[in-house]
C-alpha cells in the first residue's frame, strides 16, 4: 500500500531526453549552493582563496594545521594555542549535546503523555506548541536575557558563572526545539499499536516501564531524527551562545562569526577561515548523508496529528 | 571527656580551621601604596597577597585588532610572567595567571566588553581604541588610574609622546595608557610620478613647510592621469574608515572639538572645504565616485598597489590616503596581480620601498599646516578588574589586585615590547624609547635574531610574525614615520563622536556620487544632527560656508570638469551595467529553462 500511495504521489516516472533536462534544470537550480559549499571546501585545501573554477592554486595541509595551531594570518600570528582551538571545539560539542540531551528528556516524555494520555487542555496546548514553535529565537532574546541576568548576578557566585552560562544556553536553546520535537515523536508514538502497552500493564509493570521497554525501542528512528535536528541545532547556534556565553568560551560558530565579522573581514586570511567553515560544516554534512532515509521517514510518516 | 581529650580536639579543629579561615581574614597590614619604583612595588603587592593567603591572582585580557598586533594581548602575557619571576626571585609564592581574549574587529570586543560588563565576565584588561574611554570611563565602566600614572610619571610616562598621553584621559584623569598608534601618510607611487617625469626629491620637506598643498595634489594627480601614467589620481578608503578623511578638516585648519563647553563641532568652513576637494577630484575623474563602496581587499588595496589596466593589472593610482599599517600589509596579503604570471601575490620589502614615497598629508591650502592623524590603542582596566579572584568584596584585596593589574600594564609598556609590537604590526611606537631602539642596531639584531628576554609562551607566539615582518626595509620605515607623531591629531574622544562621523560619511559618499553639491552637503549634516537627539544638544557649529571657494582658480576647474567623460569613472558605470545585463539575461534564460521542463514533464503525464 505505501508503495502504491508514493507512486501516485510521485506521479509517472520522467525518462528519456525529458529526464535530462529535468536533472540540468535541478542541477542549475542547486548551482549557487554547490559553488558556496564547494568554494568553501576547496579553498581550505588551496594555498588561496579559491572564489572561481578559473583560480590557479596549490593543494595543501597548511590551512587546516594553521588553524590547529590558532595562527590566522598569513604570518602565522598565534591568536590561540591548539588548546584553545580545542577548547572551542569542545564547547561547540557540549552545547550541541547538552541540547540533544535535554530536547530528547524533554520532548520523549512529553509526547507520549500527548500521545496516550488523556488531560484537560490537551488539544488545546498541542497547538499552542506549534505557536511556540513559531516564535524565532532572536525575538525571545530580551525576555531570555532578562532571566539570565537576574538568576547570575543574584544567585550564582563568580566562580560558578561558566558552568551556569553553559547550562543556561543548553536550556534556553534547547527549549526552542522541544516544541516541534514533541509533535515529530507524538507521531511516532501514535503509529505504536496500544496492545503493547496494555501488555506490559497487565504483566504488573508501570507506565515507565512501558514507556522504557516497550514503546521506546520501536520509536527509535523518530529518537534519532529529534537528537539530529537537536544536535545540529546546538551546533549551529550563533546568537544564543554570543550572548550568554563568556567571552573566553568560544564555540565554533563564535569564533568564525568573530573572524569574518564587519571590521574583521579586512583583516582574516579567509583560506584559514575555510578550513574552520569546513570543519563547522562537517557535522551537518555527515549526518544528513548517513540519515537521509530516516528524516525522509520523519517527514512522511512521523507527523501524524 | 577528660580535661586531656578536650584540649586535643580543640587543638585538632584548630589545626583544621586554620588553613581555612586564613584567606578570609585581612591581616592587620594595609595594602601597600604605588611609589613609582615598579619592582619595590611588585615585591610590595606580592608580600602583601602571600601574607593574606593568595596563591594565585587570576585576571583576563580582552584584545583586538589585526592578528599581527597580538602583542596588545601577549604584552599582558609577558607582564606577567616577568613578575611571577620577580616574585619567585624573591621567595613570594603566589602567581598571576592570564586568560587571554581575541577578536579581530575591535568594535566587536568593545561590544563583548560592555555586554559582558553587567554580567561581571568582561575581561579585566580591555586594549582597544582610545575612542572607547569617554564612553566607557562616562558609565564607571574603567578603573580612574590617575594617583598611579602620577606615581609613575617621572619614571615611565614622562617618555610618552604627550598627544598620546592626553588620549588617555577624560574629563582631565587618566583612564588608559597608551599602547601603540599609527600615522596617517600620503604615499605617492614612484613608478607612476617617475612616468610622468616629477621628481619626488625633497617632496616631504615640502609638505612639512605647508608649501606642498592639497590643490598641488590635485594637479598631479591630474596630469598622472592625464599623461596615461594611472588609472586613478587618488585613492582613499571607504566609510568605515572615517579617521583617514577626517584629516581634511584639521589640513583647513578647523577642529572636531570644543574643549571649552565640551561638545563636538561642525567647522562648515573646513568641512564645506573638504567636501569641495573631494568633489573636485570625483568631477575630474581622479577618484571613483563609488569609492565609498569598494571592497577593501579586492579593490581598494589591489589598485593602491596594482599596475595599469591596459597593462594587464588591477588599475592604479598616484596618491593613496593610507595608513603605516599598510606598509607592511602589503607585504602580506595577495593584493598584487602580477601582470607577468596572471596571479595575486604579496609585494616584497623591496618593492614596496620601490613602489612608494610617503610624506605627512599635505596642508588644505597656501597658510595651513600638514597633519596625520591617530588613534591610539590603550591599556585599560576595568573598574571591576580581580573580579574573579578570592575576597574581592573586601577594599583590601580589590585595592591590591588592582594595583598589581596596573603595575602589569607598567612592565607591559617596556619600550623592548612596544618596539617589538611596533615592528610585527607595522604600528609608530608611544614612547620615545620605545623610538629609539628602532634605530638601535643592536636591538635590531636581536629581534631579528630572536634573542629577546620574552618568556617561551609568548616568544612562540611571536617568532614566526617576527621572521616574516622584522626586515631592516620595514624598520626604516617605522623610524622614519616617527616624526609624524609631532603632526599628529586626535578625534574627539566624545560619545557621540563616532555617530557625528557616520553623518559625515553620508555626506562624503553622497557628494563623491554627485548627488549632492558641498553646500548642500553642508546642510545636510546640520540637518541631520539637529534631528538626531543624541548628537544635537551635543555638536555645535562654527563658521560660515565660503564663497567662491575652490581648491583650484576656477578656470581650471572648469577645463578637469570637461574632461570627465574620458574618466575611469564612466568606465566603472559602463562595467556595472554590464554586469546588470548579464544578471538579468541569466535570470530570464534558468527562467525560460524551469518553464519548458515543466512543459515537458507535464506533457509525458498527460500522454
Amino acid at each position: 500500500m505505501m508503495g502504491n500511495g508514493k507512486n501516485e504521489l510521485m506521479g509517472p516516472l520522467v525518462t528519456g531526453y525529458k529526464s535530462y533536462i529535468l536533472i540540468g534544470v535541478l542541477l542549475l537550480v542547486s548551482l549557487p549552493l554547490i559553488l558556496a559549499y564547494s568554494t568553501l571546501i576547496i579553498t581550505s585545501f588551496a594555498n588561496t582563496i579559491v572564489s572561481n573554477p578559473w583560480v590557479k592554486f596549490n593543494f595543501t595541509f597548511d590551512n587546516w594545521i594553521a588553524f590547529f595551531r590558532g595562527e590566522l594570518s598569513t604570518t602565522h600570528a598565534r591568536i590561540y594555542s591548539t588548546g584553545e582551538i580545542l577548547r572551542m571545539i569542545g564547547n561547540t560539542i557540549i552545547v550541541a549535546a547538552g541540547v540533544t540531551a535535554v530536547v530528547l528528556g524533554g520532548s520523549a516524555t512529553s509526547a507520549y503523555a500527548y500521545s496516550r494520555m488523556k488531560y484537560r487542555w490537551r488539544k488545546g496546548s498541542l497547538k499552542l506548541l506549534l505557536l511556540l514553535h513559531a516564535f524565532p529565537g532572536v525575538a525571545l532574546i530580551v525576555g531570555v536575557y532578562t532571566i539570565y541576568y537576574y538568576t547570575l548576578v543574584k544567585y550564582i557566585p563568580p566562580q560558578s558563572r561558566t558552568l551556569y552560562s553553559f547550562f543556561f544556553v543548553i536550556l534556553a536553546r534547547a527549549s526552542l526545539e522541544i516544541p516541534m520535537s514533541i509533535w515529530i515523536l507524538k507521531g511516532f508514538f501514535d503509529r505504536v499499536p496500544w496492545e503493547l502497552e496494555w501488555s506490559v500493564l497487565i504483566d504488573g509493570g508501570s507506565r515507565w516501564t512501558a514507556f522504557r521497554h516497550a514503546v521506546l525501542p520501536l520509536v527509535k528512528p523518530g529518537i534519532a531524527a529529534v537528537a539530529i535536528f537537536a544536535f545540529l541545532a546546538g551546533w549551529e547556534d550563533l546568537i544564543y551562545v554570543m550572548i550568554f556565553l563568556p567571552p573566553n568560551q568560544k564555540t565554533l560558530a563564535t569564533f568564525i562569526e568573530g573572524q569574518l565579522a564587519s571590521g574583521s573581514l579586512e583583516t582574516s586570511y579567509l583560506p584559514i577561515m575555510a578550513a574552520a567553515g569546513t570543519l563547522y560544516l562537517l557535522p551537518t554534512i555527515l549526518f544528513f548523508i548517513f540519515t537521509q532515509r530516516l528524516l525522509l521517514e520523519t517527514m512522511s510518516g512521523g507527523l501524524k496529528g | 571527656m577528660t580535661t586531656r581529650t578536650l584540649a586535643a580536639l580543640l587543638l585538632l579543629a584548630a589545626f583544621i580551621a586554620a588553613p581555612l579561615a586564613a584567606p578570609l581574614t585581612v591581616k592587620a597590614q594595609t595594602v601597600p601604596d604605588l611609589t613609582g619604583n615598579w619592582e619595590q612595588d611588585v615585591i610590595a603587592i606580592g608580600q602583601w597577597l602571600q601574607s593574606n593567603g593568595i596563591s594565585t591572582v587570576h585576571y583576563t585580557v580582552q584584545a583586538a585588532g589585526d592578528p599581527n598586533s597580538v602583542m596588545r594581548m601577549y604584552g599582558i602575557v609577558e607582564a606577567a610572567y616577568r613578575i611571577n619571576q620577580v616574585w619567585q626571585q624573591n621567595g613570594i609564592n603566589v602567581q598571576i595567571q592570564v586568560d587571554t581574549n581575541w577578536e579581530s574587529s575591535f568594535q566587536k570586543q568593545y561590544d563583548n566588553f560592555v555586554t559582558q560588563y553587567e554580567l561581571g565576565q568582561n575581561g579585566d584588561f580591555f586594549v582597544n581604541s582610545y575612542i572607547y574611554i569617554a564612553t566607557l570611563a562616562a558609565d564607571g565602566r574603567l578603573l580612574d588610574i590617575t594617583q598611579w600614572v602620577q606615581a609613575y610619571w617621572n619614571n615611565v610616562f614622562s617618555d610618552f609622546y604627550t598627544p598620546l598621553m592626553e588620549a588617555a584621559k577624560y574629563q582631565g584623569k587618566y583612564y588608559g595608557i597608551p599602547q601603540d598608534t599609527e600615522a596617517r601618510p600620503l604615499y605617492i607611487r614612484k613608478d607612476v610620478a617617475q612616468c610622468m617625469g616629477w621628481d619626488l626629491t625633497g617632496l616631504d620637506e615640502k609638505v612639512k613647510n605647508g608649501q606642498f598643498t592639497w590643490a598641488d595634489v590635485f594637479q598631479k594627480a591630474k596630469e598622472a592621469v592625464e599623461k596615461g601614467c594611472a588609472d586613478y589620481g587618488l585613492i582613499h578608503r571607504k566609510g568605515s574608515a572615517h579617521p583617514d578623511l577626517i584629516q581634511f578638516i584639521f589640513a583647513f585648519g578647523g577642529s572636531l572639538y570644543d574643549p571649552n563647553t565640551g561638545k563636538l563641532v561642525v567647522d562648515r568652513e573646513a568641512v564645506y572645504k573638504w567636501l569641495a576637494t573631494e568633489a573636485a577630484f570625483a568631477d575630474a575623474g581622479l577618484l571613483p565616485r563609488n569609492i565609498m563602496d569598494w571592497d577593501w581587499a579586492t579593490q581598494i588595496h589591489p589598485t593602491i598597489v596594482g599596475e595599469k589596466k591596459s597593462a594587464g593589472g588591477t588599475g592604479n593610482t598616484l596618491f593613496d590616503i593610507g595608513g603605516t599599517w599598510y606598509w607592511t600589509e602589503w607585504q602580506t596579503k595577495d593584493y598584487y596581480l602580477d601582470p607577468q604570471t596572471g596571479q595575486k601575490r604579496p609585494l616584497t620589502p623591496e618593492e614596496v620601498k620601490n613602489k612608494f614615497y610617503y610624506t605627512l598629508f599635505p596642508a588644505g591650502e597656501q597658510g595651513k599646516q600638514p597633519v596625520t592623524l591617530s588613534q591610539p590603542f590603550m591599556w585599560m582596566i576595568a573598574a571591576n578588574a580581580g573580579k574573579d579572584n578570592p575576597n574581592f568584596d573586601n577594599p583590601d584585596f580589590k585595592k591590591a589586585y588592582q594595583e598589581l593589574a596596573f603595575l602589569m600594564v607598567v612592565e607591559a609598556s617596556d619600550p623592548i615590547i612596544n618596539a617589538v609590537h611596533s615592528v610585527i604590526s607595522a604600528h609608530v611606537p608611544v614612547r620615545k624609547a620605545a623610538s629609539a631602539l628602532l634605530k638601535n642596531e643592536t636591538f635590531i639584531n636581536q629581534l631579528r635574531n630572536l634573542q629577546l628576554p620574552f618568556s617561551k609562551e609568548v616568544m612562540d607566539a611571536i617568532a614566526p610574525i617576527i621572521q616574516k615582518t622584522a626586515d631592516p626595509i620595514n624598520i626604516e620605515f617605522l623610524a622614519n614615520v616617527s616624526y609624524m607623531l609631532e603632526y599628529t591629531h586626535l578625534a574627539p574622544s566624545h560619545p557621540y563622536y563616532s555617530k557625528l562621523a557616520d553623518v559625515f560619511k553620508q555626506a562624503v559618499d553622497r557628494v563623491l556620487k554627485g548627488q549632492m553639491t558641498p553646500e548642500q552637503a553642508i546642510q545636510f549634516i546640520e540637518s541631520s544632527v539637529n534631528a538626531d537627539p543624541d548628537l544635537s544638544g551635543n555638536v555645535e557649529f562654527t563658521g560660515s560656508v565660503p564663497t567662491g571657494w575652490s581648491l583650484l582658480p576656477t578656470t581650471q576647474t572648469t577645463t578637469t570638469g570637461t574632461e570627465t567623460g574620458t574618466s575611469p569613472t564612466t568606465t566603472t558605470t559602463t562595467t556595472a551595467e554590464g554586469g546588470n545585463t548579464a544578471l538579468i539575461i541569466g535570470v530570464i534564460v534558468i527562467i525560460i529553462i524551469i518553464i519548458a521542463a515543466y512543459m515537458a514533464v507535464r506533457g509525458k503525464g498527460q500522454a
